[in-house]
C-alpha cells in the first residue's frame, strides 16, 4: 500500500490548506463517475481511483455523444452538412461555421467583403462572451454558488435575443455562408448590440463583486489544478488555460484571420497556473470581447442595415434603368458593403479539388478544421479539432495527487464541452 | 490502375512528381534536407500552410529535429488525421509553434498492414488523437503505448471512417428490417 506522499511527492506541495494525514493506510477504491453526473457538462464518464479521498488514478471514457459528424461530412454535400456543424459545439457555434467555410474560401478562392468579416467577428466575439458566460455560471455551481447561474443566464437570454433577430435562431445559427453570411444587419440590430455592450461591463462588475474576491472561491481555486506551460504543450492544452500559464498565445493575435488585425485589444494572461488564474483570464476575456465589438459596429462598412438595405433597393432599381437611360445616375455602391463575396448556386456547389486546414481561437482554445475536397459536392475527408478533447487528455494527469473534492473545480475550469469531444 | 478508379489522391501526387523543380524545398523541408534527412515537397495548402512527406524510417528522427531545432520549434501538435484513400491510408499530422506561430502539415502513408510509427515518443499530445485516427480508421500506430478505442465502444467491429465500411453488424437494430 503506497502512502499518498510516494504517490505523487510533487504535487503534496501544491496543497495549500489540505493537510493530508499519510500515517495510516487506506484501501484503493474504484468510483464511477458518470456518463450523467451533472458537473460533467455532457455525458463524460470518469472512472476514478481513490486512495483515501486523493485521486490515484483517473480514466476519462469518452464517446457516449459521439455522433460521427466526420462521416456525416463525407455523405452530405457541403451545404447539407452545415446545418450539422452547428451541433459540433452547441455553446460556441459561430466558431464552428467560421472554420468551416473559411476552408472551403480557401479552397476555391472565394472573395469575402468587408463588411462579412465585420459582422462575422461581431457575432463570434458575442459569442464567446455567451460561452464564457456559461461557463462563469455553471462552474460557480460547481463550487456550490447558485445564484451566478441565473444571472449569467438572464444575460444570456440577451444575446441570444440579438442572434435570434439576425439569424433567426438562439442556438443552431447557421448563418456564415462561402464567401459571406445569409443575410445582412436587420435594421436596428447594431444599436442592440451596442446597448448590450455597454451595459454587459457593469453586470460583469457585479459579478466579479460576488465571486472574484470571495474567500470561499478563492480557497477552493487557488494553487489547485497547477498546469505549467510545459504541461499544457505536452498535452495540446490551448485557450484560456494556456493563457494562464503567462504564455500569450492567441491565434487572433499570434495568426491573425479575418479583421482582427485591424482592431485593437490585449490578450489577457496570467501568471498563476491554477484554476484561479483561468478564472480570471476567461473574465478579463469577456471584457476584451465588449471592447472588440465596440470597434466594429464603429467600423463596420455600410453601417446600419436599414439604411444600407434602402440603398442597395435603389441602386438596383437604377441600375436597371440606367441600362435602358444612361442619364440615371446610380447612386455610389463600394464592394465592401456586400453580404457576398461571389454568387454560388449552394444547391449544385462543387469546390475545385485541394484541401485546407483552419484553426481558430475560439472560446475553448484552439479550434481546427481540415477538410479535403475532391471536386464533388461532398468533401472527401472533414476532421474536426475540437480544444475540448486535448484539454480534457491533459485531465488524469492534472488530477493526480488532488483531493476528490477538487475534481469539479478543477475539471470546471478546463471548461470542457463534451459534444466537441465526441464530435 | 483505370482512370475511373484513380484516387484523388493520385493526381496531385503526379504532379509533383512532374513539377519536383518547381515546388521549391519550403522552410522545414529545406531544414531537414541540411540535416541529411530526405522529405517529399508537397507544395502548400489552400491557407499556405506548408505540406511535407516523410518515411516511417524517417519520422521518429525528422520530429525530433523539428521540435528541437531553434528556427522550427515545432512544439505543439494540433491535430492528427486518418485519411483513407482506398489505395492506402495516410496519417496527417498539424504541428503548430507557440514561439515562432508557424505551423507544418507532415503526412506519412500507412505501410500495407496499415501500421504506421507513433508520433507519441515525440509528441505526447498524439496520444487520444492516435487512439481515435486508430479508433476510426484502423491506423496502427507502432510505439503509441495505450492503442485503444475511444470514441467507439470497445466491442466495435470495423473503423466506421473507412470508405469500404458497411453497416453490416447484425446487433444495429436498423439492419433487422
Amino acid at each position: 500500500m503506497m502512502s499518498v506522499k510516494e504517490l505523487n511527492p510533487e504535487l503534496q506541495s501544491n496543497l495549500p490548506g489540505v493537510s493530508i494525514e499519510t500515517g495510516f493506510d487506506t484501501n484503493d477504491l474504484v468510483v464511477n463517475i458518470g456518463p450523467q453526473h451533472p458537473s460533467t457538462h455532457g455525458v463524460l464518464r470518469l472512472v476514478t481511483t481513490l486512495n483515501g479521498e486523493v485521486v490515484k488514478e483517473m480514466e476519462p471514457v469518452i464517446g457516449y455523444l459521439h455522433r460521427s459528424k466526420e462521416k456525416m461530412g463525407e455523405s452530405r454535400s457541403l451545404f447539407q452538412y452545415q446545418p450539422t456543424i452547428d451541433r459540433v459545439e452547441y455553446l460556441s457555434s459561430f466558431y464552428d461555421h467560421l472554420v468551416f467555410v473559411n476552408c472551403i474560401e480557401q479552397i476555391a478562392d472565394i472573395p469575402v467583403p468587408k463588411r462579412v468579416e465585420y459582422i462575422r467577428v461581431i457575432c463570434l466575439e458575442l459569442n464567446r462572451i455567451t460561452s464564457h458566460l456559461l461557463w462563469f455560471g455553471t462552474f460557480l455551481l460547481d463550487l456550490g454558488a447558485s445564484t451566478p447561474f441565473f444571472w449569467c443566464f438572464r444575460d444570456r437570454e440577451e444575446v441570444f435575443t440579438i442572434f435570434e433577430n439576425l439569424t433567426g435562431a438562439r442556438m443552431m445559427y447557421n448563418y456564415f455562408r462561402f464567401g459571406g453570411v445569409n443575410n445582412d444587419l436587420p435594421a436596428g440590430w447594431l444599436e442592440e448590440v451596442r446597448a448590450f455592450c455597454n451595459h454587459f461591463p457593469d453586470r460583469l462588475d457585479e459579478y466579479e463583486a460576488v465571486a472574484t474576491k470571495n474567500p470561499i472561491v478563492m480557497d477552493r481555486t487557488k494553487g489547485h489544478g497547477i498546469m505549467s506551460k510545459e504541461f499544457c504543450l505536452k498535452y495540446g492544452v490551448t485557450g484560456p488555460a494556456l493563457r494562464a500559464t503567462g504564455e500569450a498565445l492567441d491565434l487572433r493575435k499570434t495568426n491573425p484571420y479575418s479583421v482582427y488585425n485591424e482592431l485593437d485589444f490585449d490578450v489577457p494572461t496570467h501568471t498563476g497556473c491554477d484554476t484561479y488564474a483561468r478564472y480570471l483570464v476567461r473574465v478579463q476575456e469577456m471584457r476584451e470581447s465588449i471592447k472588440i465589438i465596440k470597434q466594429c459596429i464603429d467600423k463596420i462598412p455600410g453601417g446600419d442595415g436599414g439604411a444600407l438595405a434602402i440603398l442597395k433597393k435603389e441602386v438596383e432599381a437604377k441600375t436597371k434603368e440606367a441600362k435602358k437611360n444612361p442619364e440615371i445616375v446610380v447612386p455610389p455602391w463600394d464592394k465592401d458593403w456586400d453580404t457576398m463575396g461571389k454568387k454560388i448556386n449552394l444547391l449544385t456547389y462543387k469546390p475545385p479539388a485541394g484541401e485546407a486546414s483552419n484553426f481558430v481561437e475560439s472560446p475553448r482554445g484552439v479550434l481546427g478544421c481540415y477538410i479535403i475536397t475532391d471536386g464533388t459536392p461532398k468533401a472527401y475527408r472533414i476532421k474536426w479539432r475540437g480544444a475540448s478533447f486535448s484539454n480534457l487528455s491533459a485531465l488524469p494527469e492534472l488530477m493526480k495527487g488532488h483531493m476528490y473534492s477538487d475534481l469539479m473545480a478543477i475539471f470546471g475550469s478546463l471548461d470542457v464541452i463534451m459534444p466537441e469531444v465526441d464530435r | 490502375m483505370n482512370e475511373e478508379n484513380k484516387s484523388p489522391e493520385q493526381a496531385p501526387e503526379t504532379e509533383v512528381i512532374e513539377a519536383t523543380p518547381a515546388i521549391p524545398a519550403g522552410m522545414f523541408g529545406a531544414l531537414l534536407e541540411s540535416k541529411g534527412i530526405a522529405a517529399e515537397h508537397l507544395g502548400n495548402d489552400a491557407k499556405g500552410t506548408e505540406i511535407i512527406r516523410l518515411t516511417a524510417e524517417a519520422i521518429l528522427k525528422a520530429g525530433e529535429l523539428l521540435k528541437g531545432d531553434a528556427s522550427s520549434k515545432l512544439d505543439m501538435l494540433l491535430l492528427v488525421t486518418g485519411i483513407d484513400w482506398k489505395t492506402h491510408r495516410e496519417s496527417v499530422y498539424h504541428l503548430y509553434s507557440t514561439v515562432h506561430y508557424h505551423s507544418l502539415i507532415i503526412k506519412i502513408v500507412a505501410d500495407a498492414n496499415d501500421t504506421s510509427p507513433s508520433l507519441y515518443p515525440v509528441w505526447p499530445a498524439a496520444d487520444w488523437h492516435e487512439r481515435e485516427a486508430y479508433d476510426l480508421m484502423g491506423i496502427h500506430y507502432e510505439g503509441h503505448p495505450d492503442l485503444r478505442r475511444i470514441l467507439m465502444p470497445t466491442y466495435w467491429l470495423g473503423h466506421p471512417l473507412r470508405k469500404d465500411y458497411k453497416e453490416e453488424d447484425p446487433r444495429l437494430v436498423w439492419n433487422r428490417r
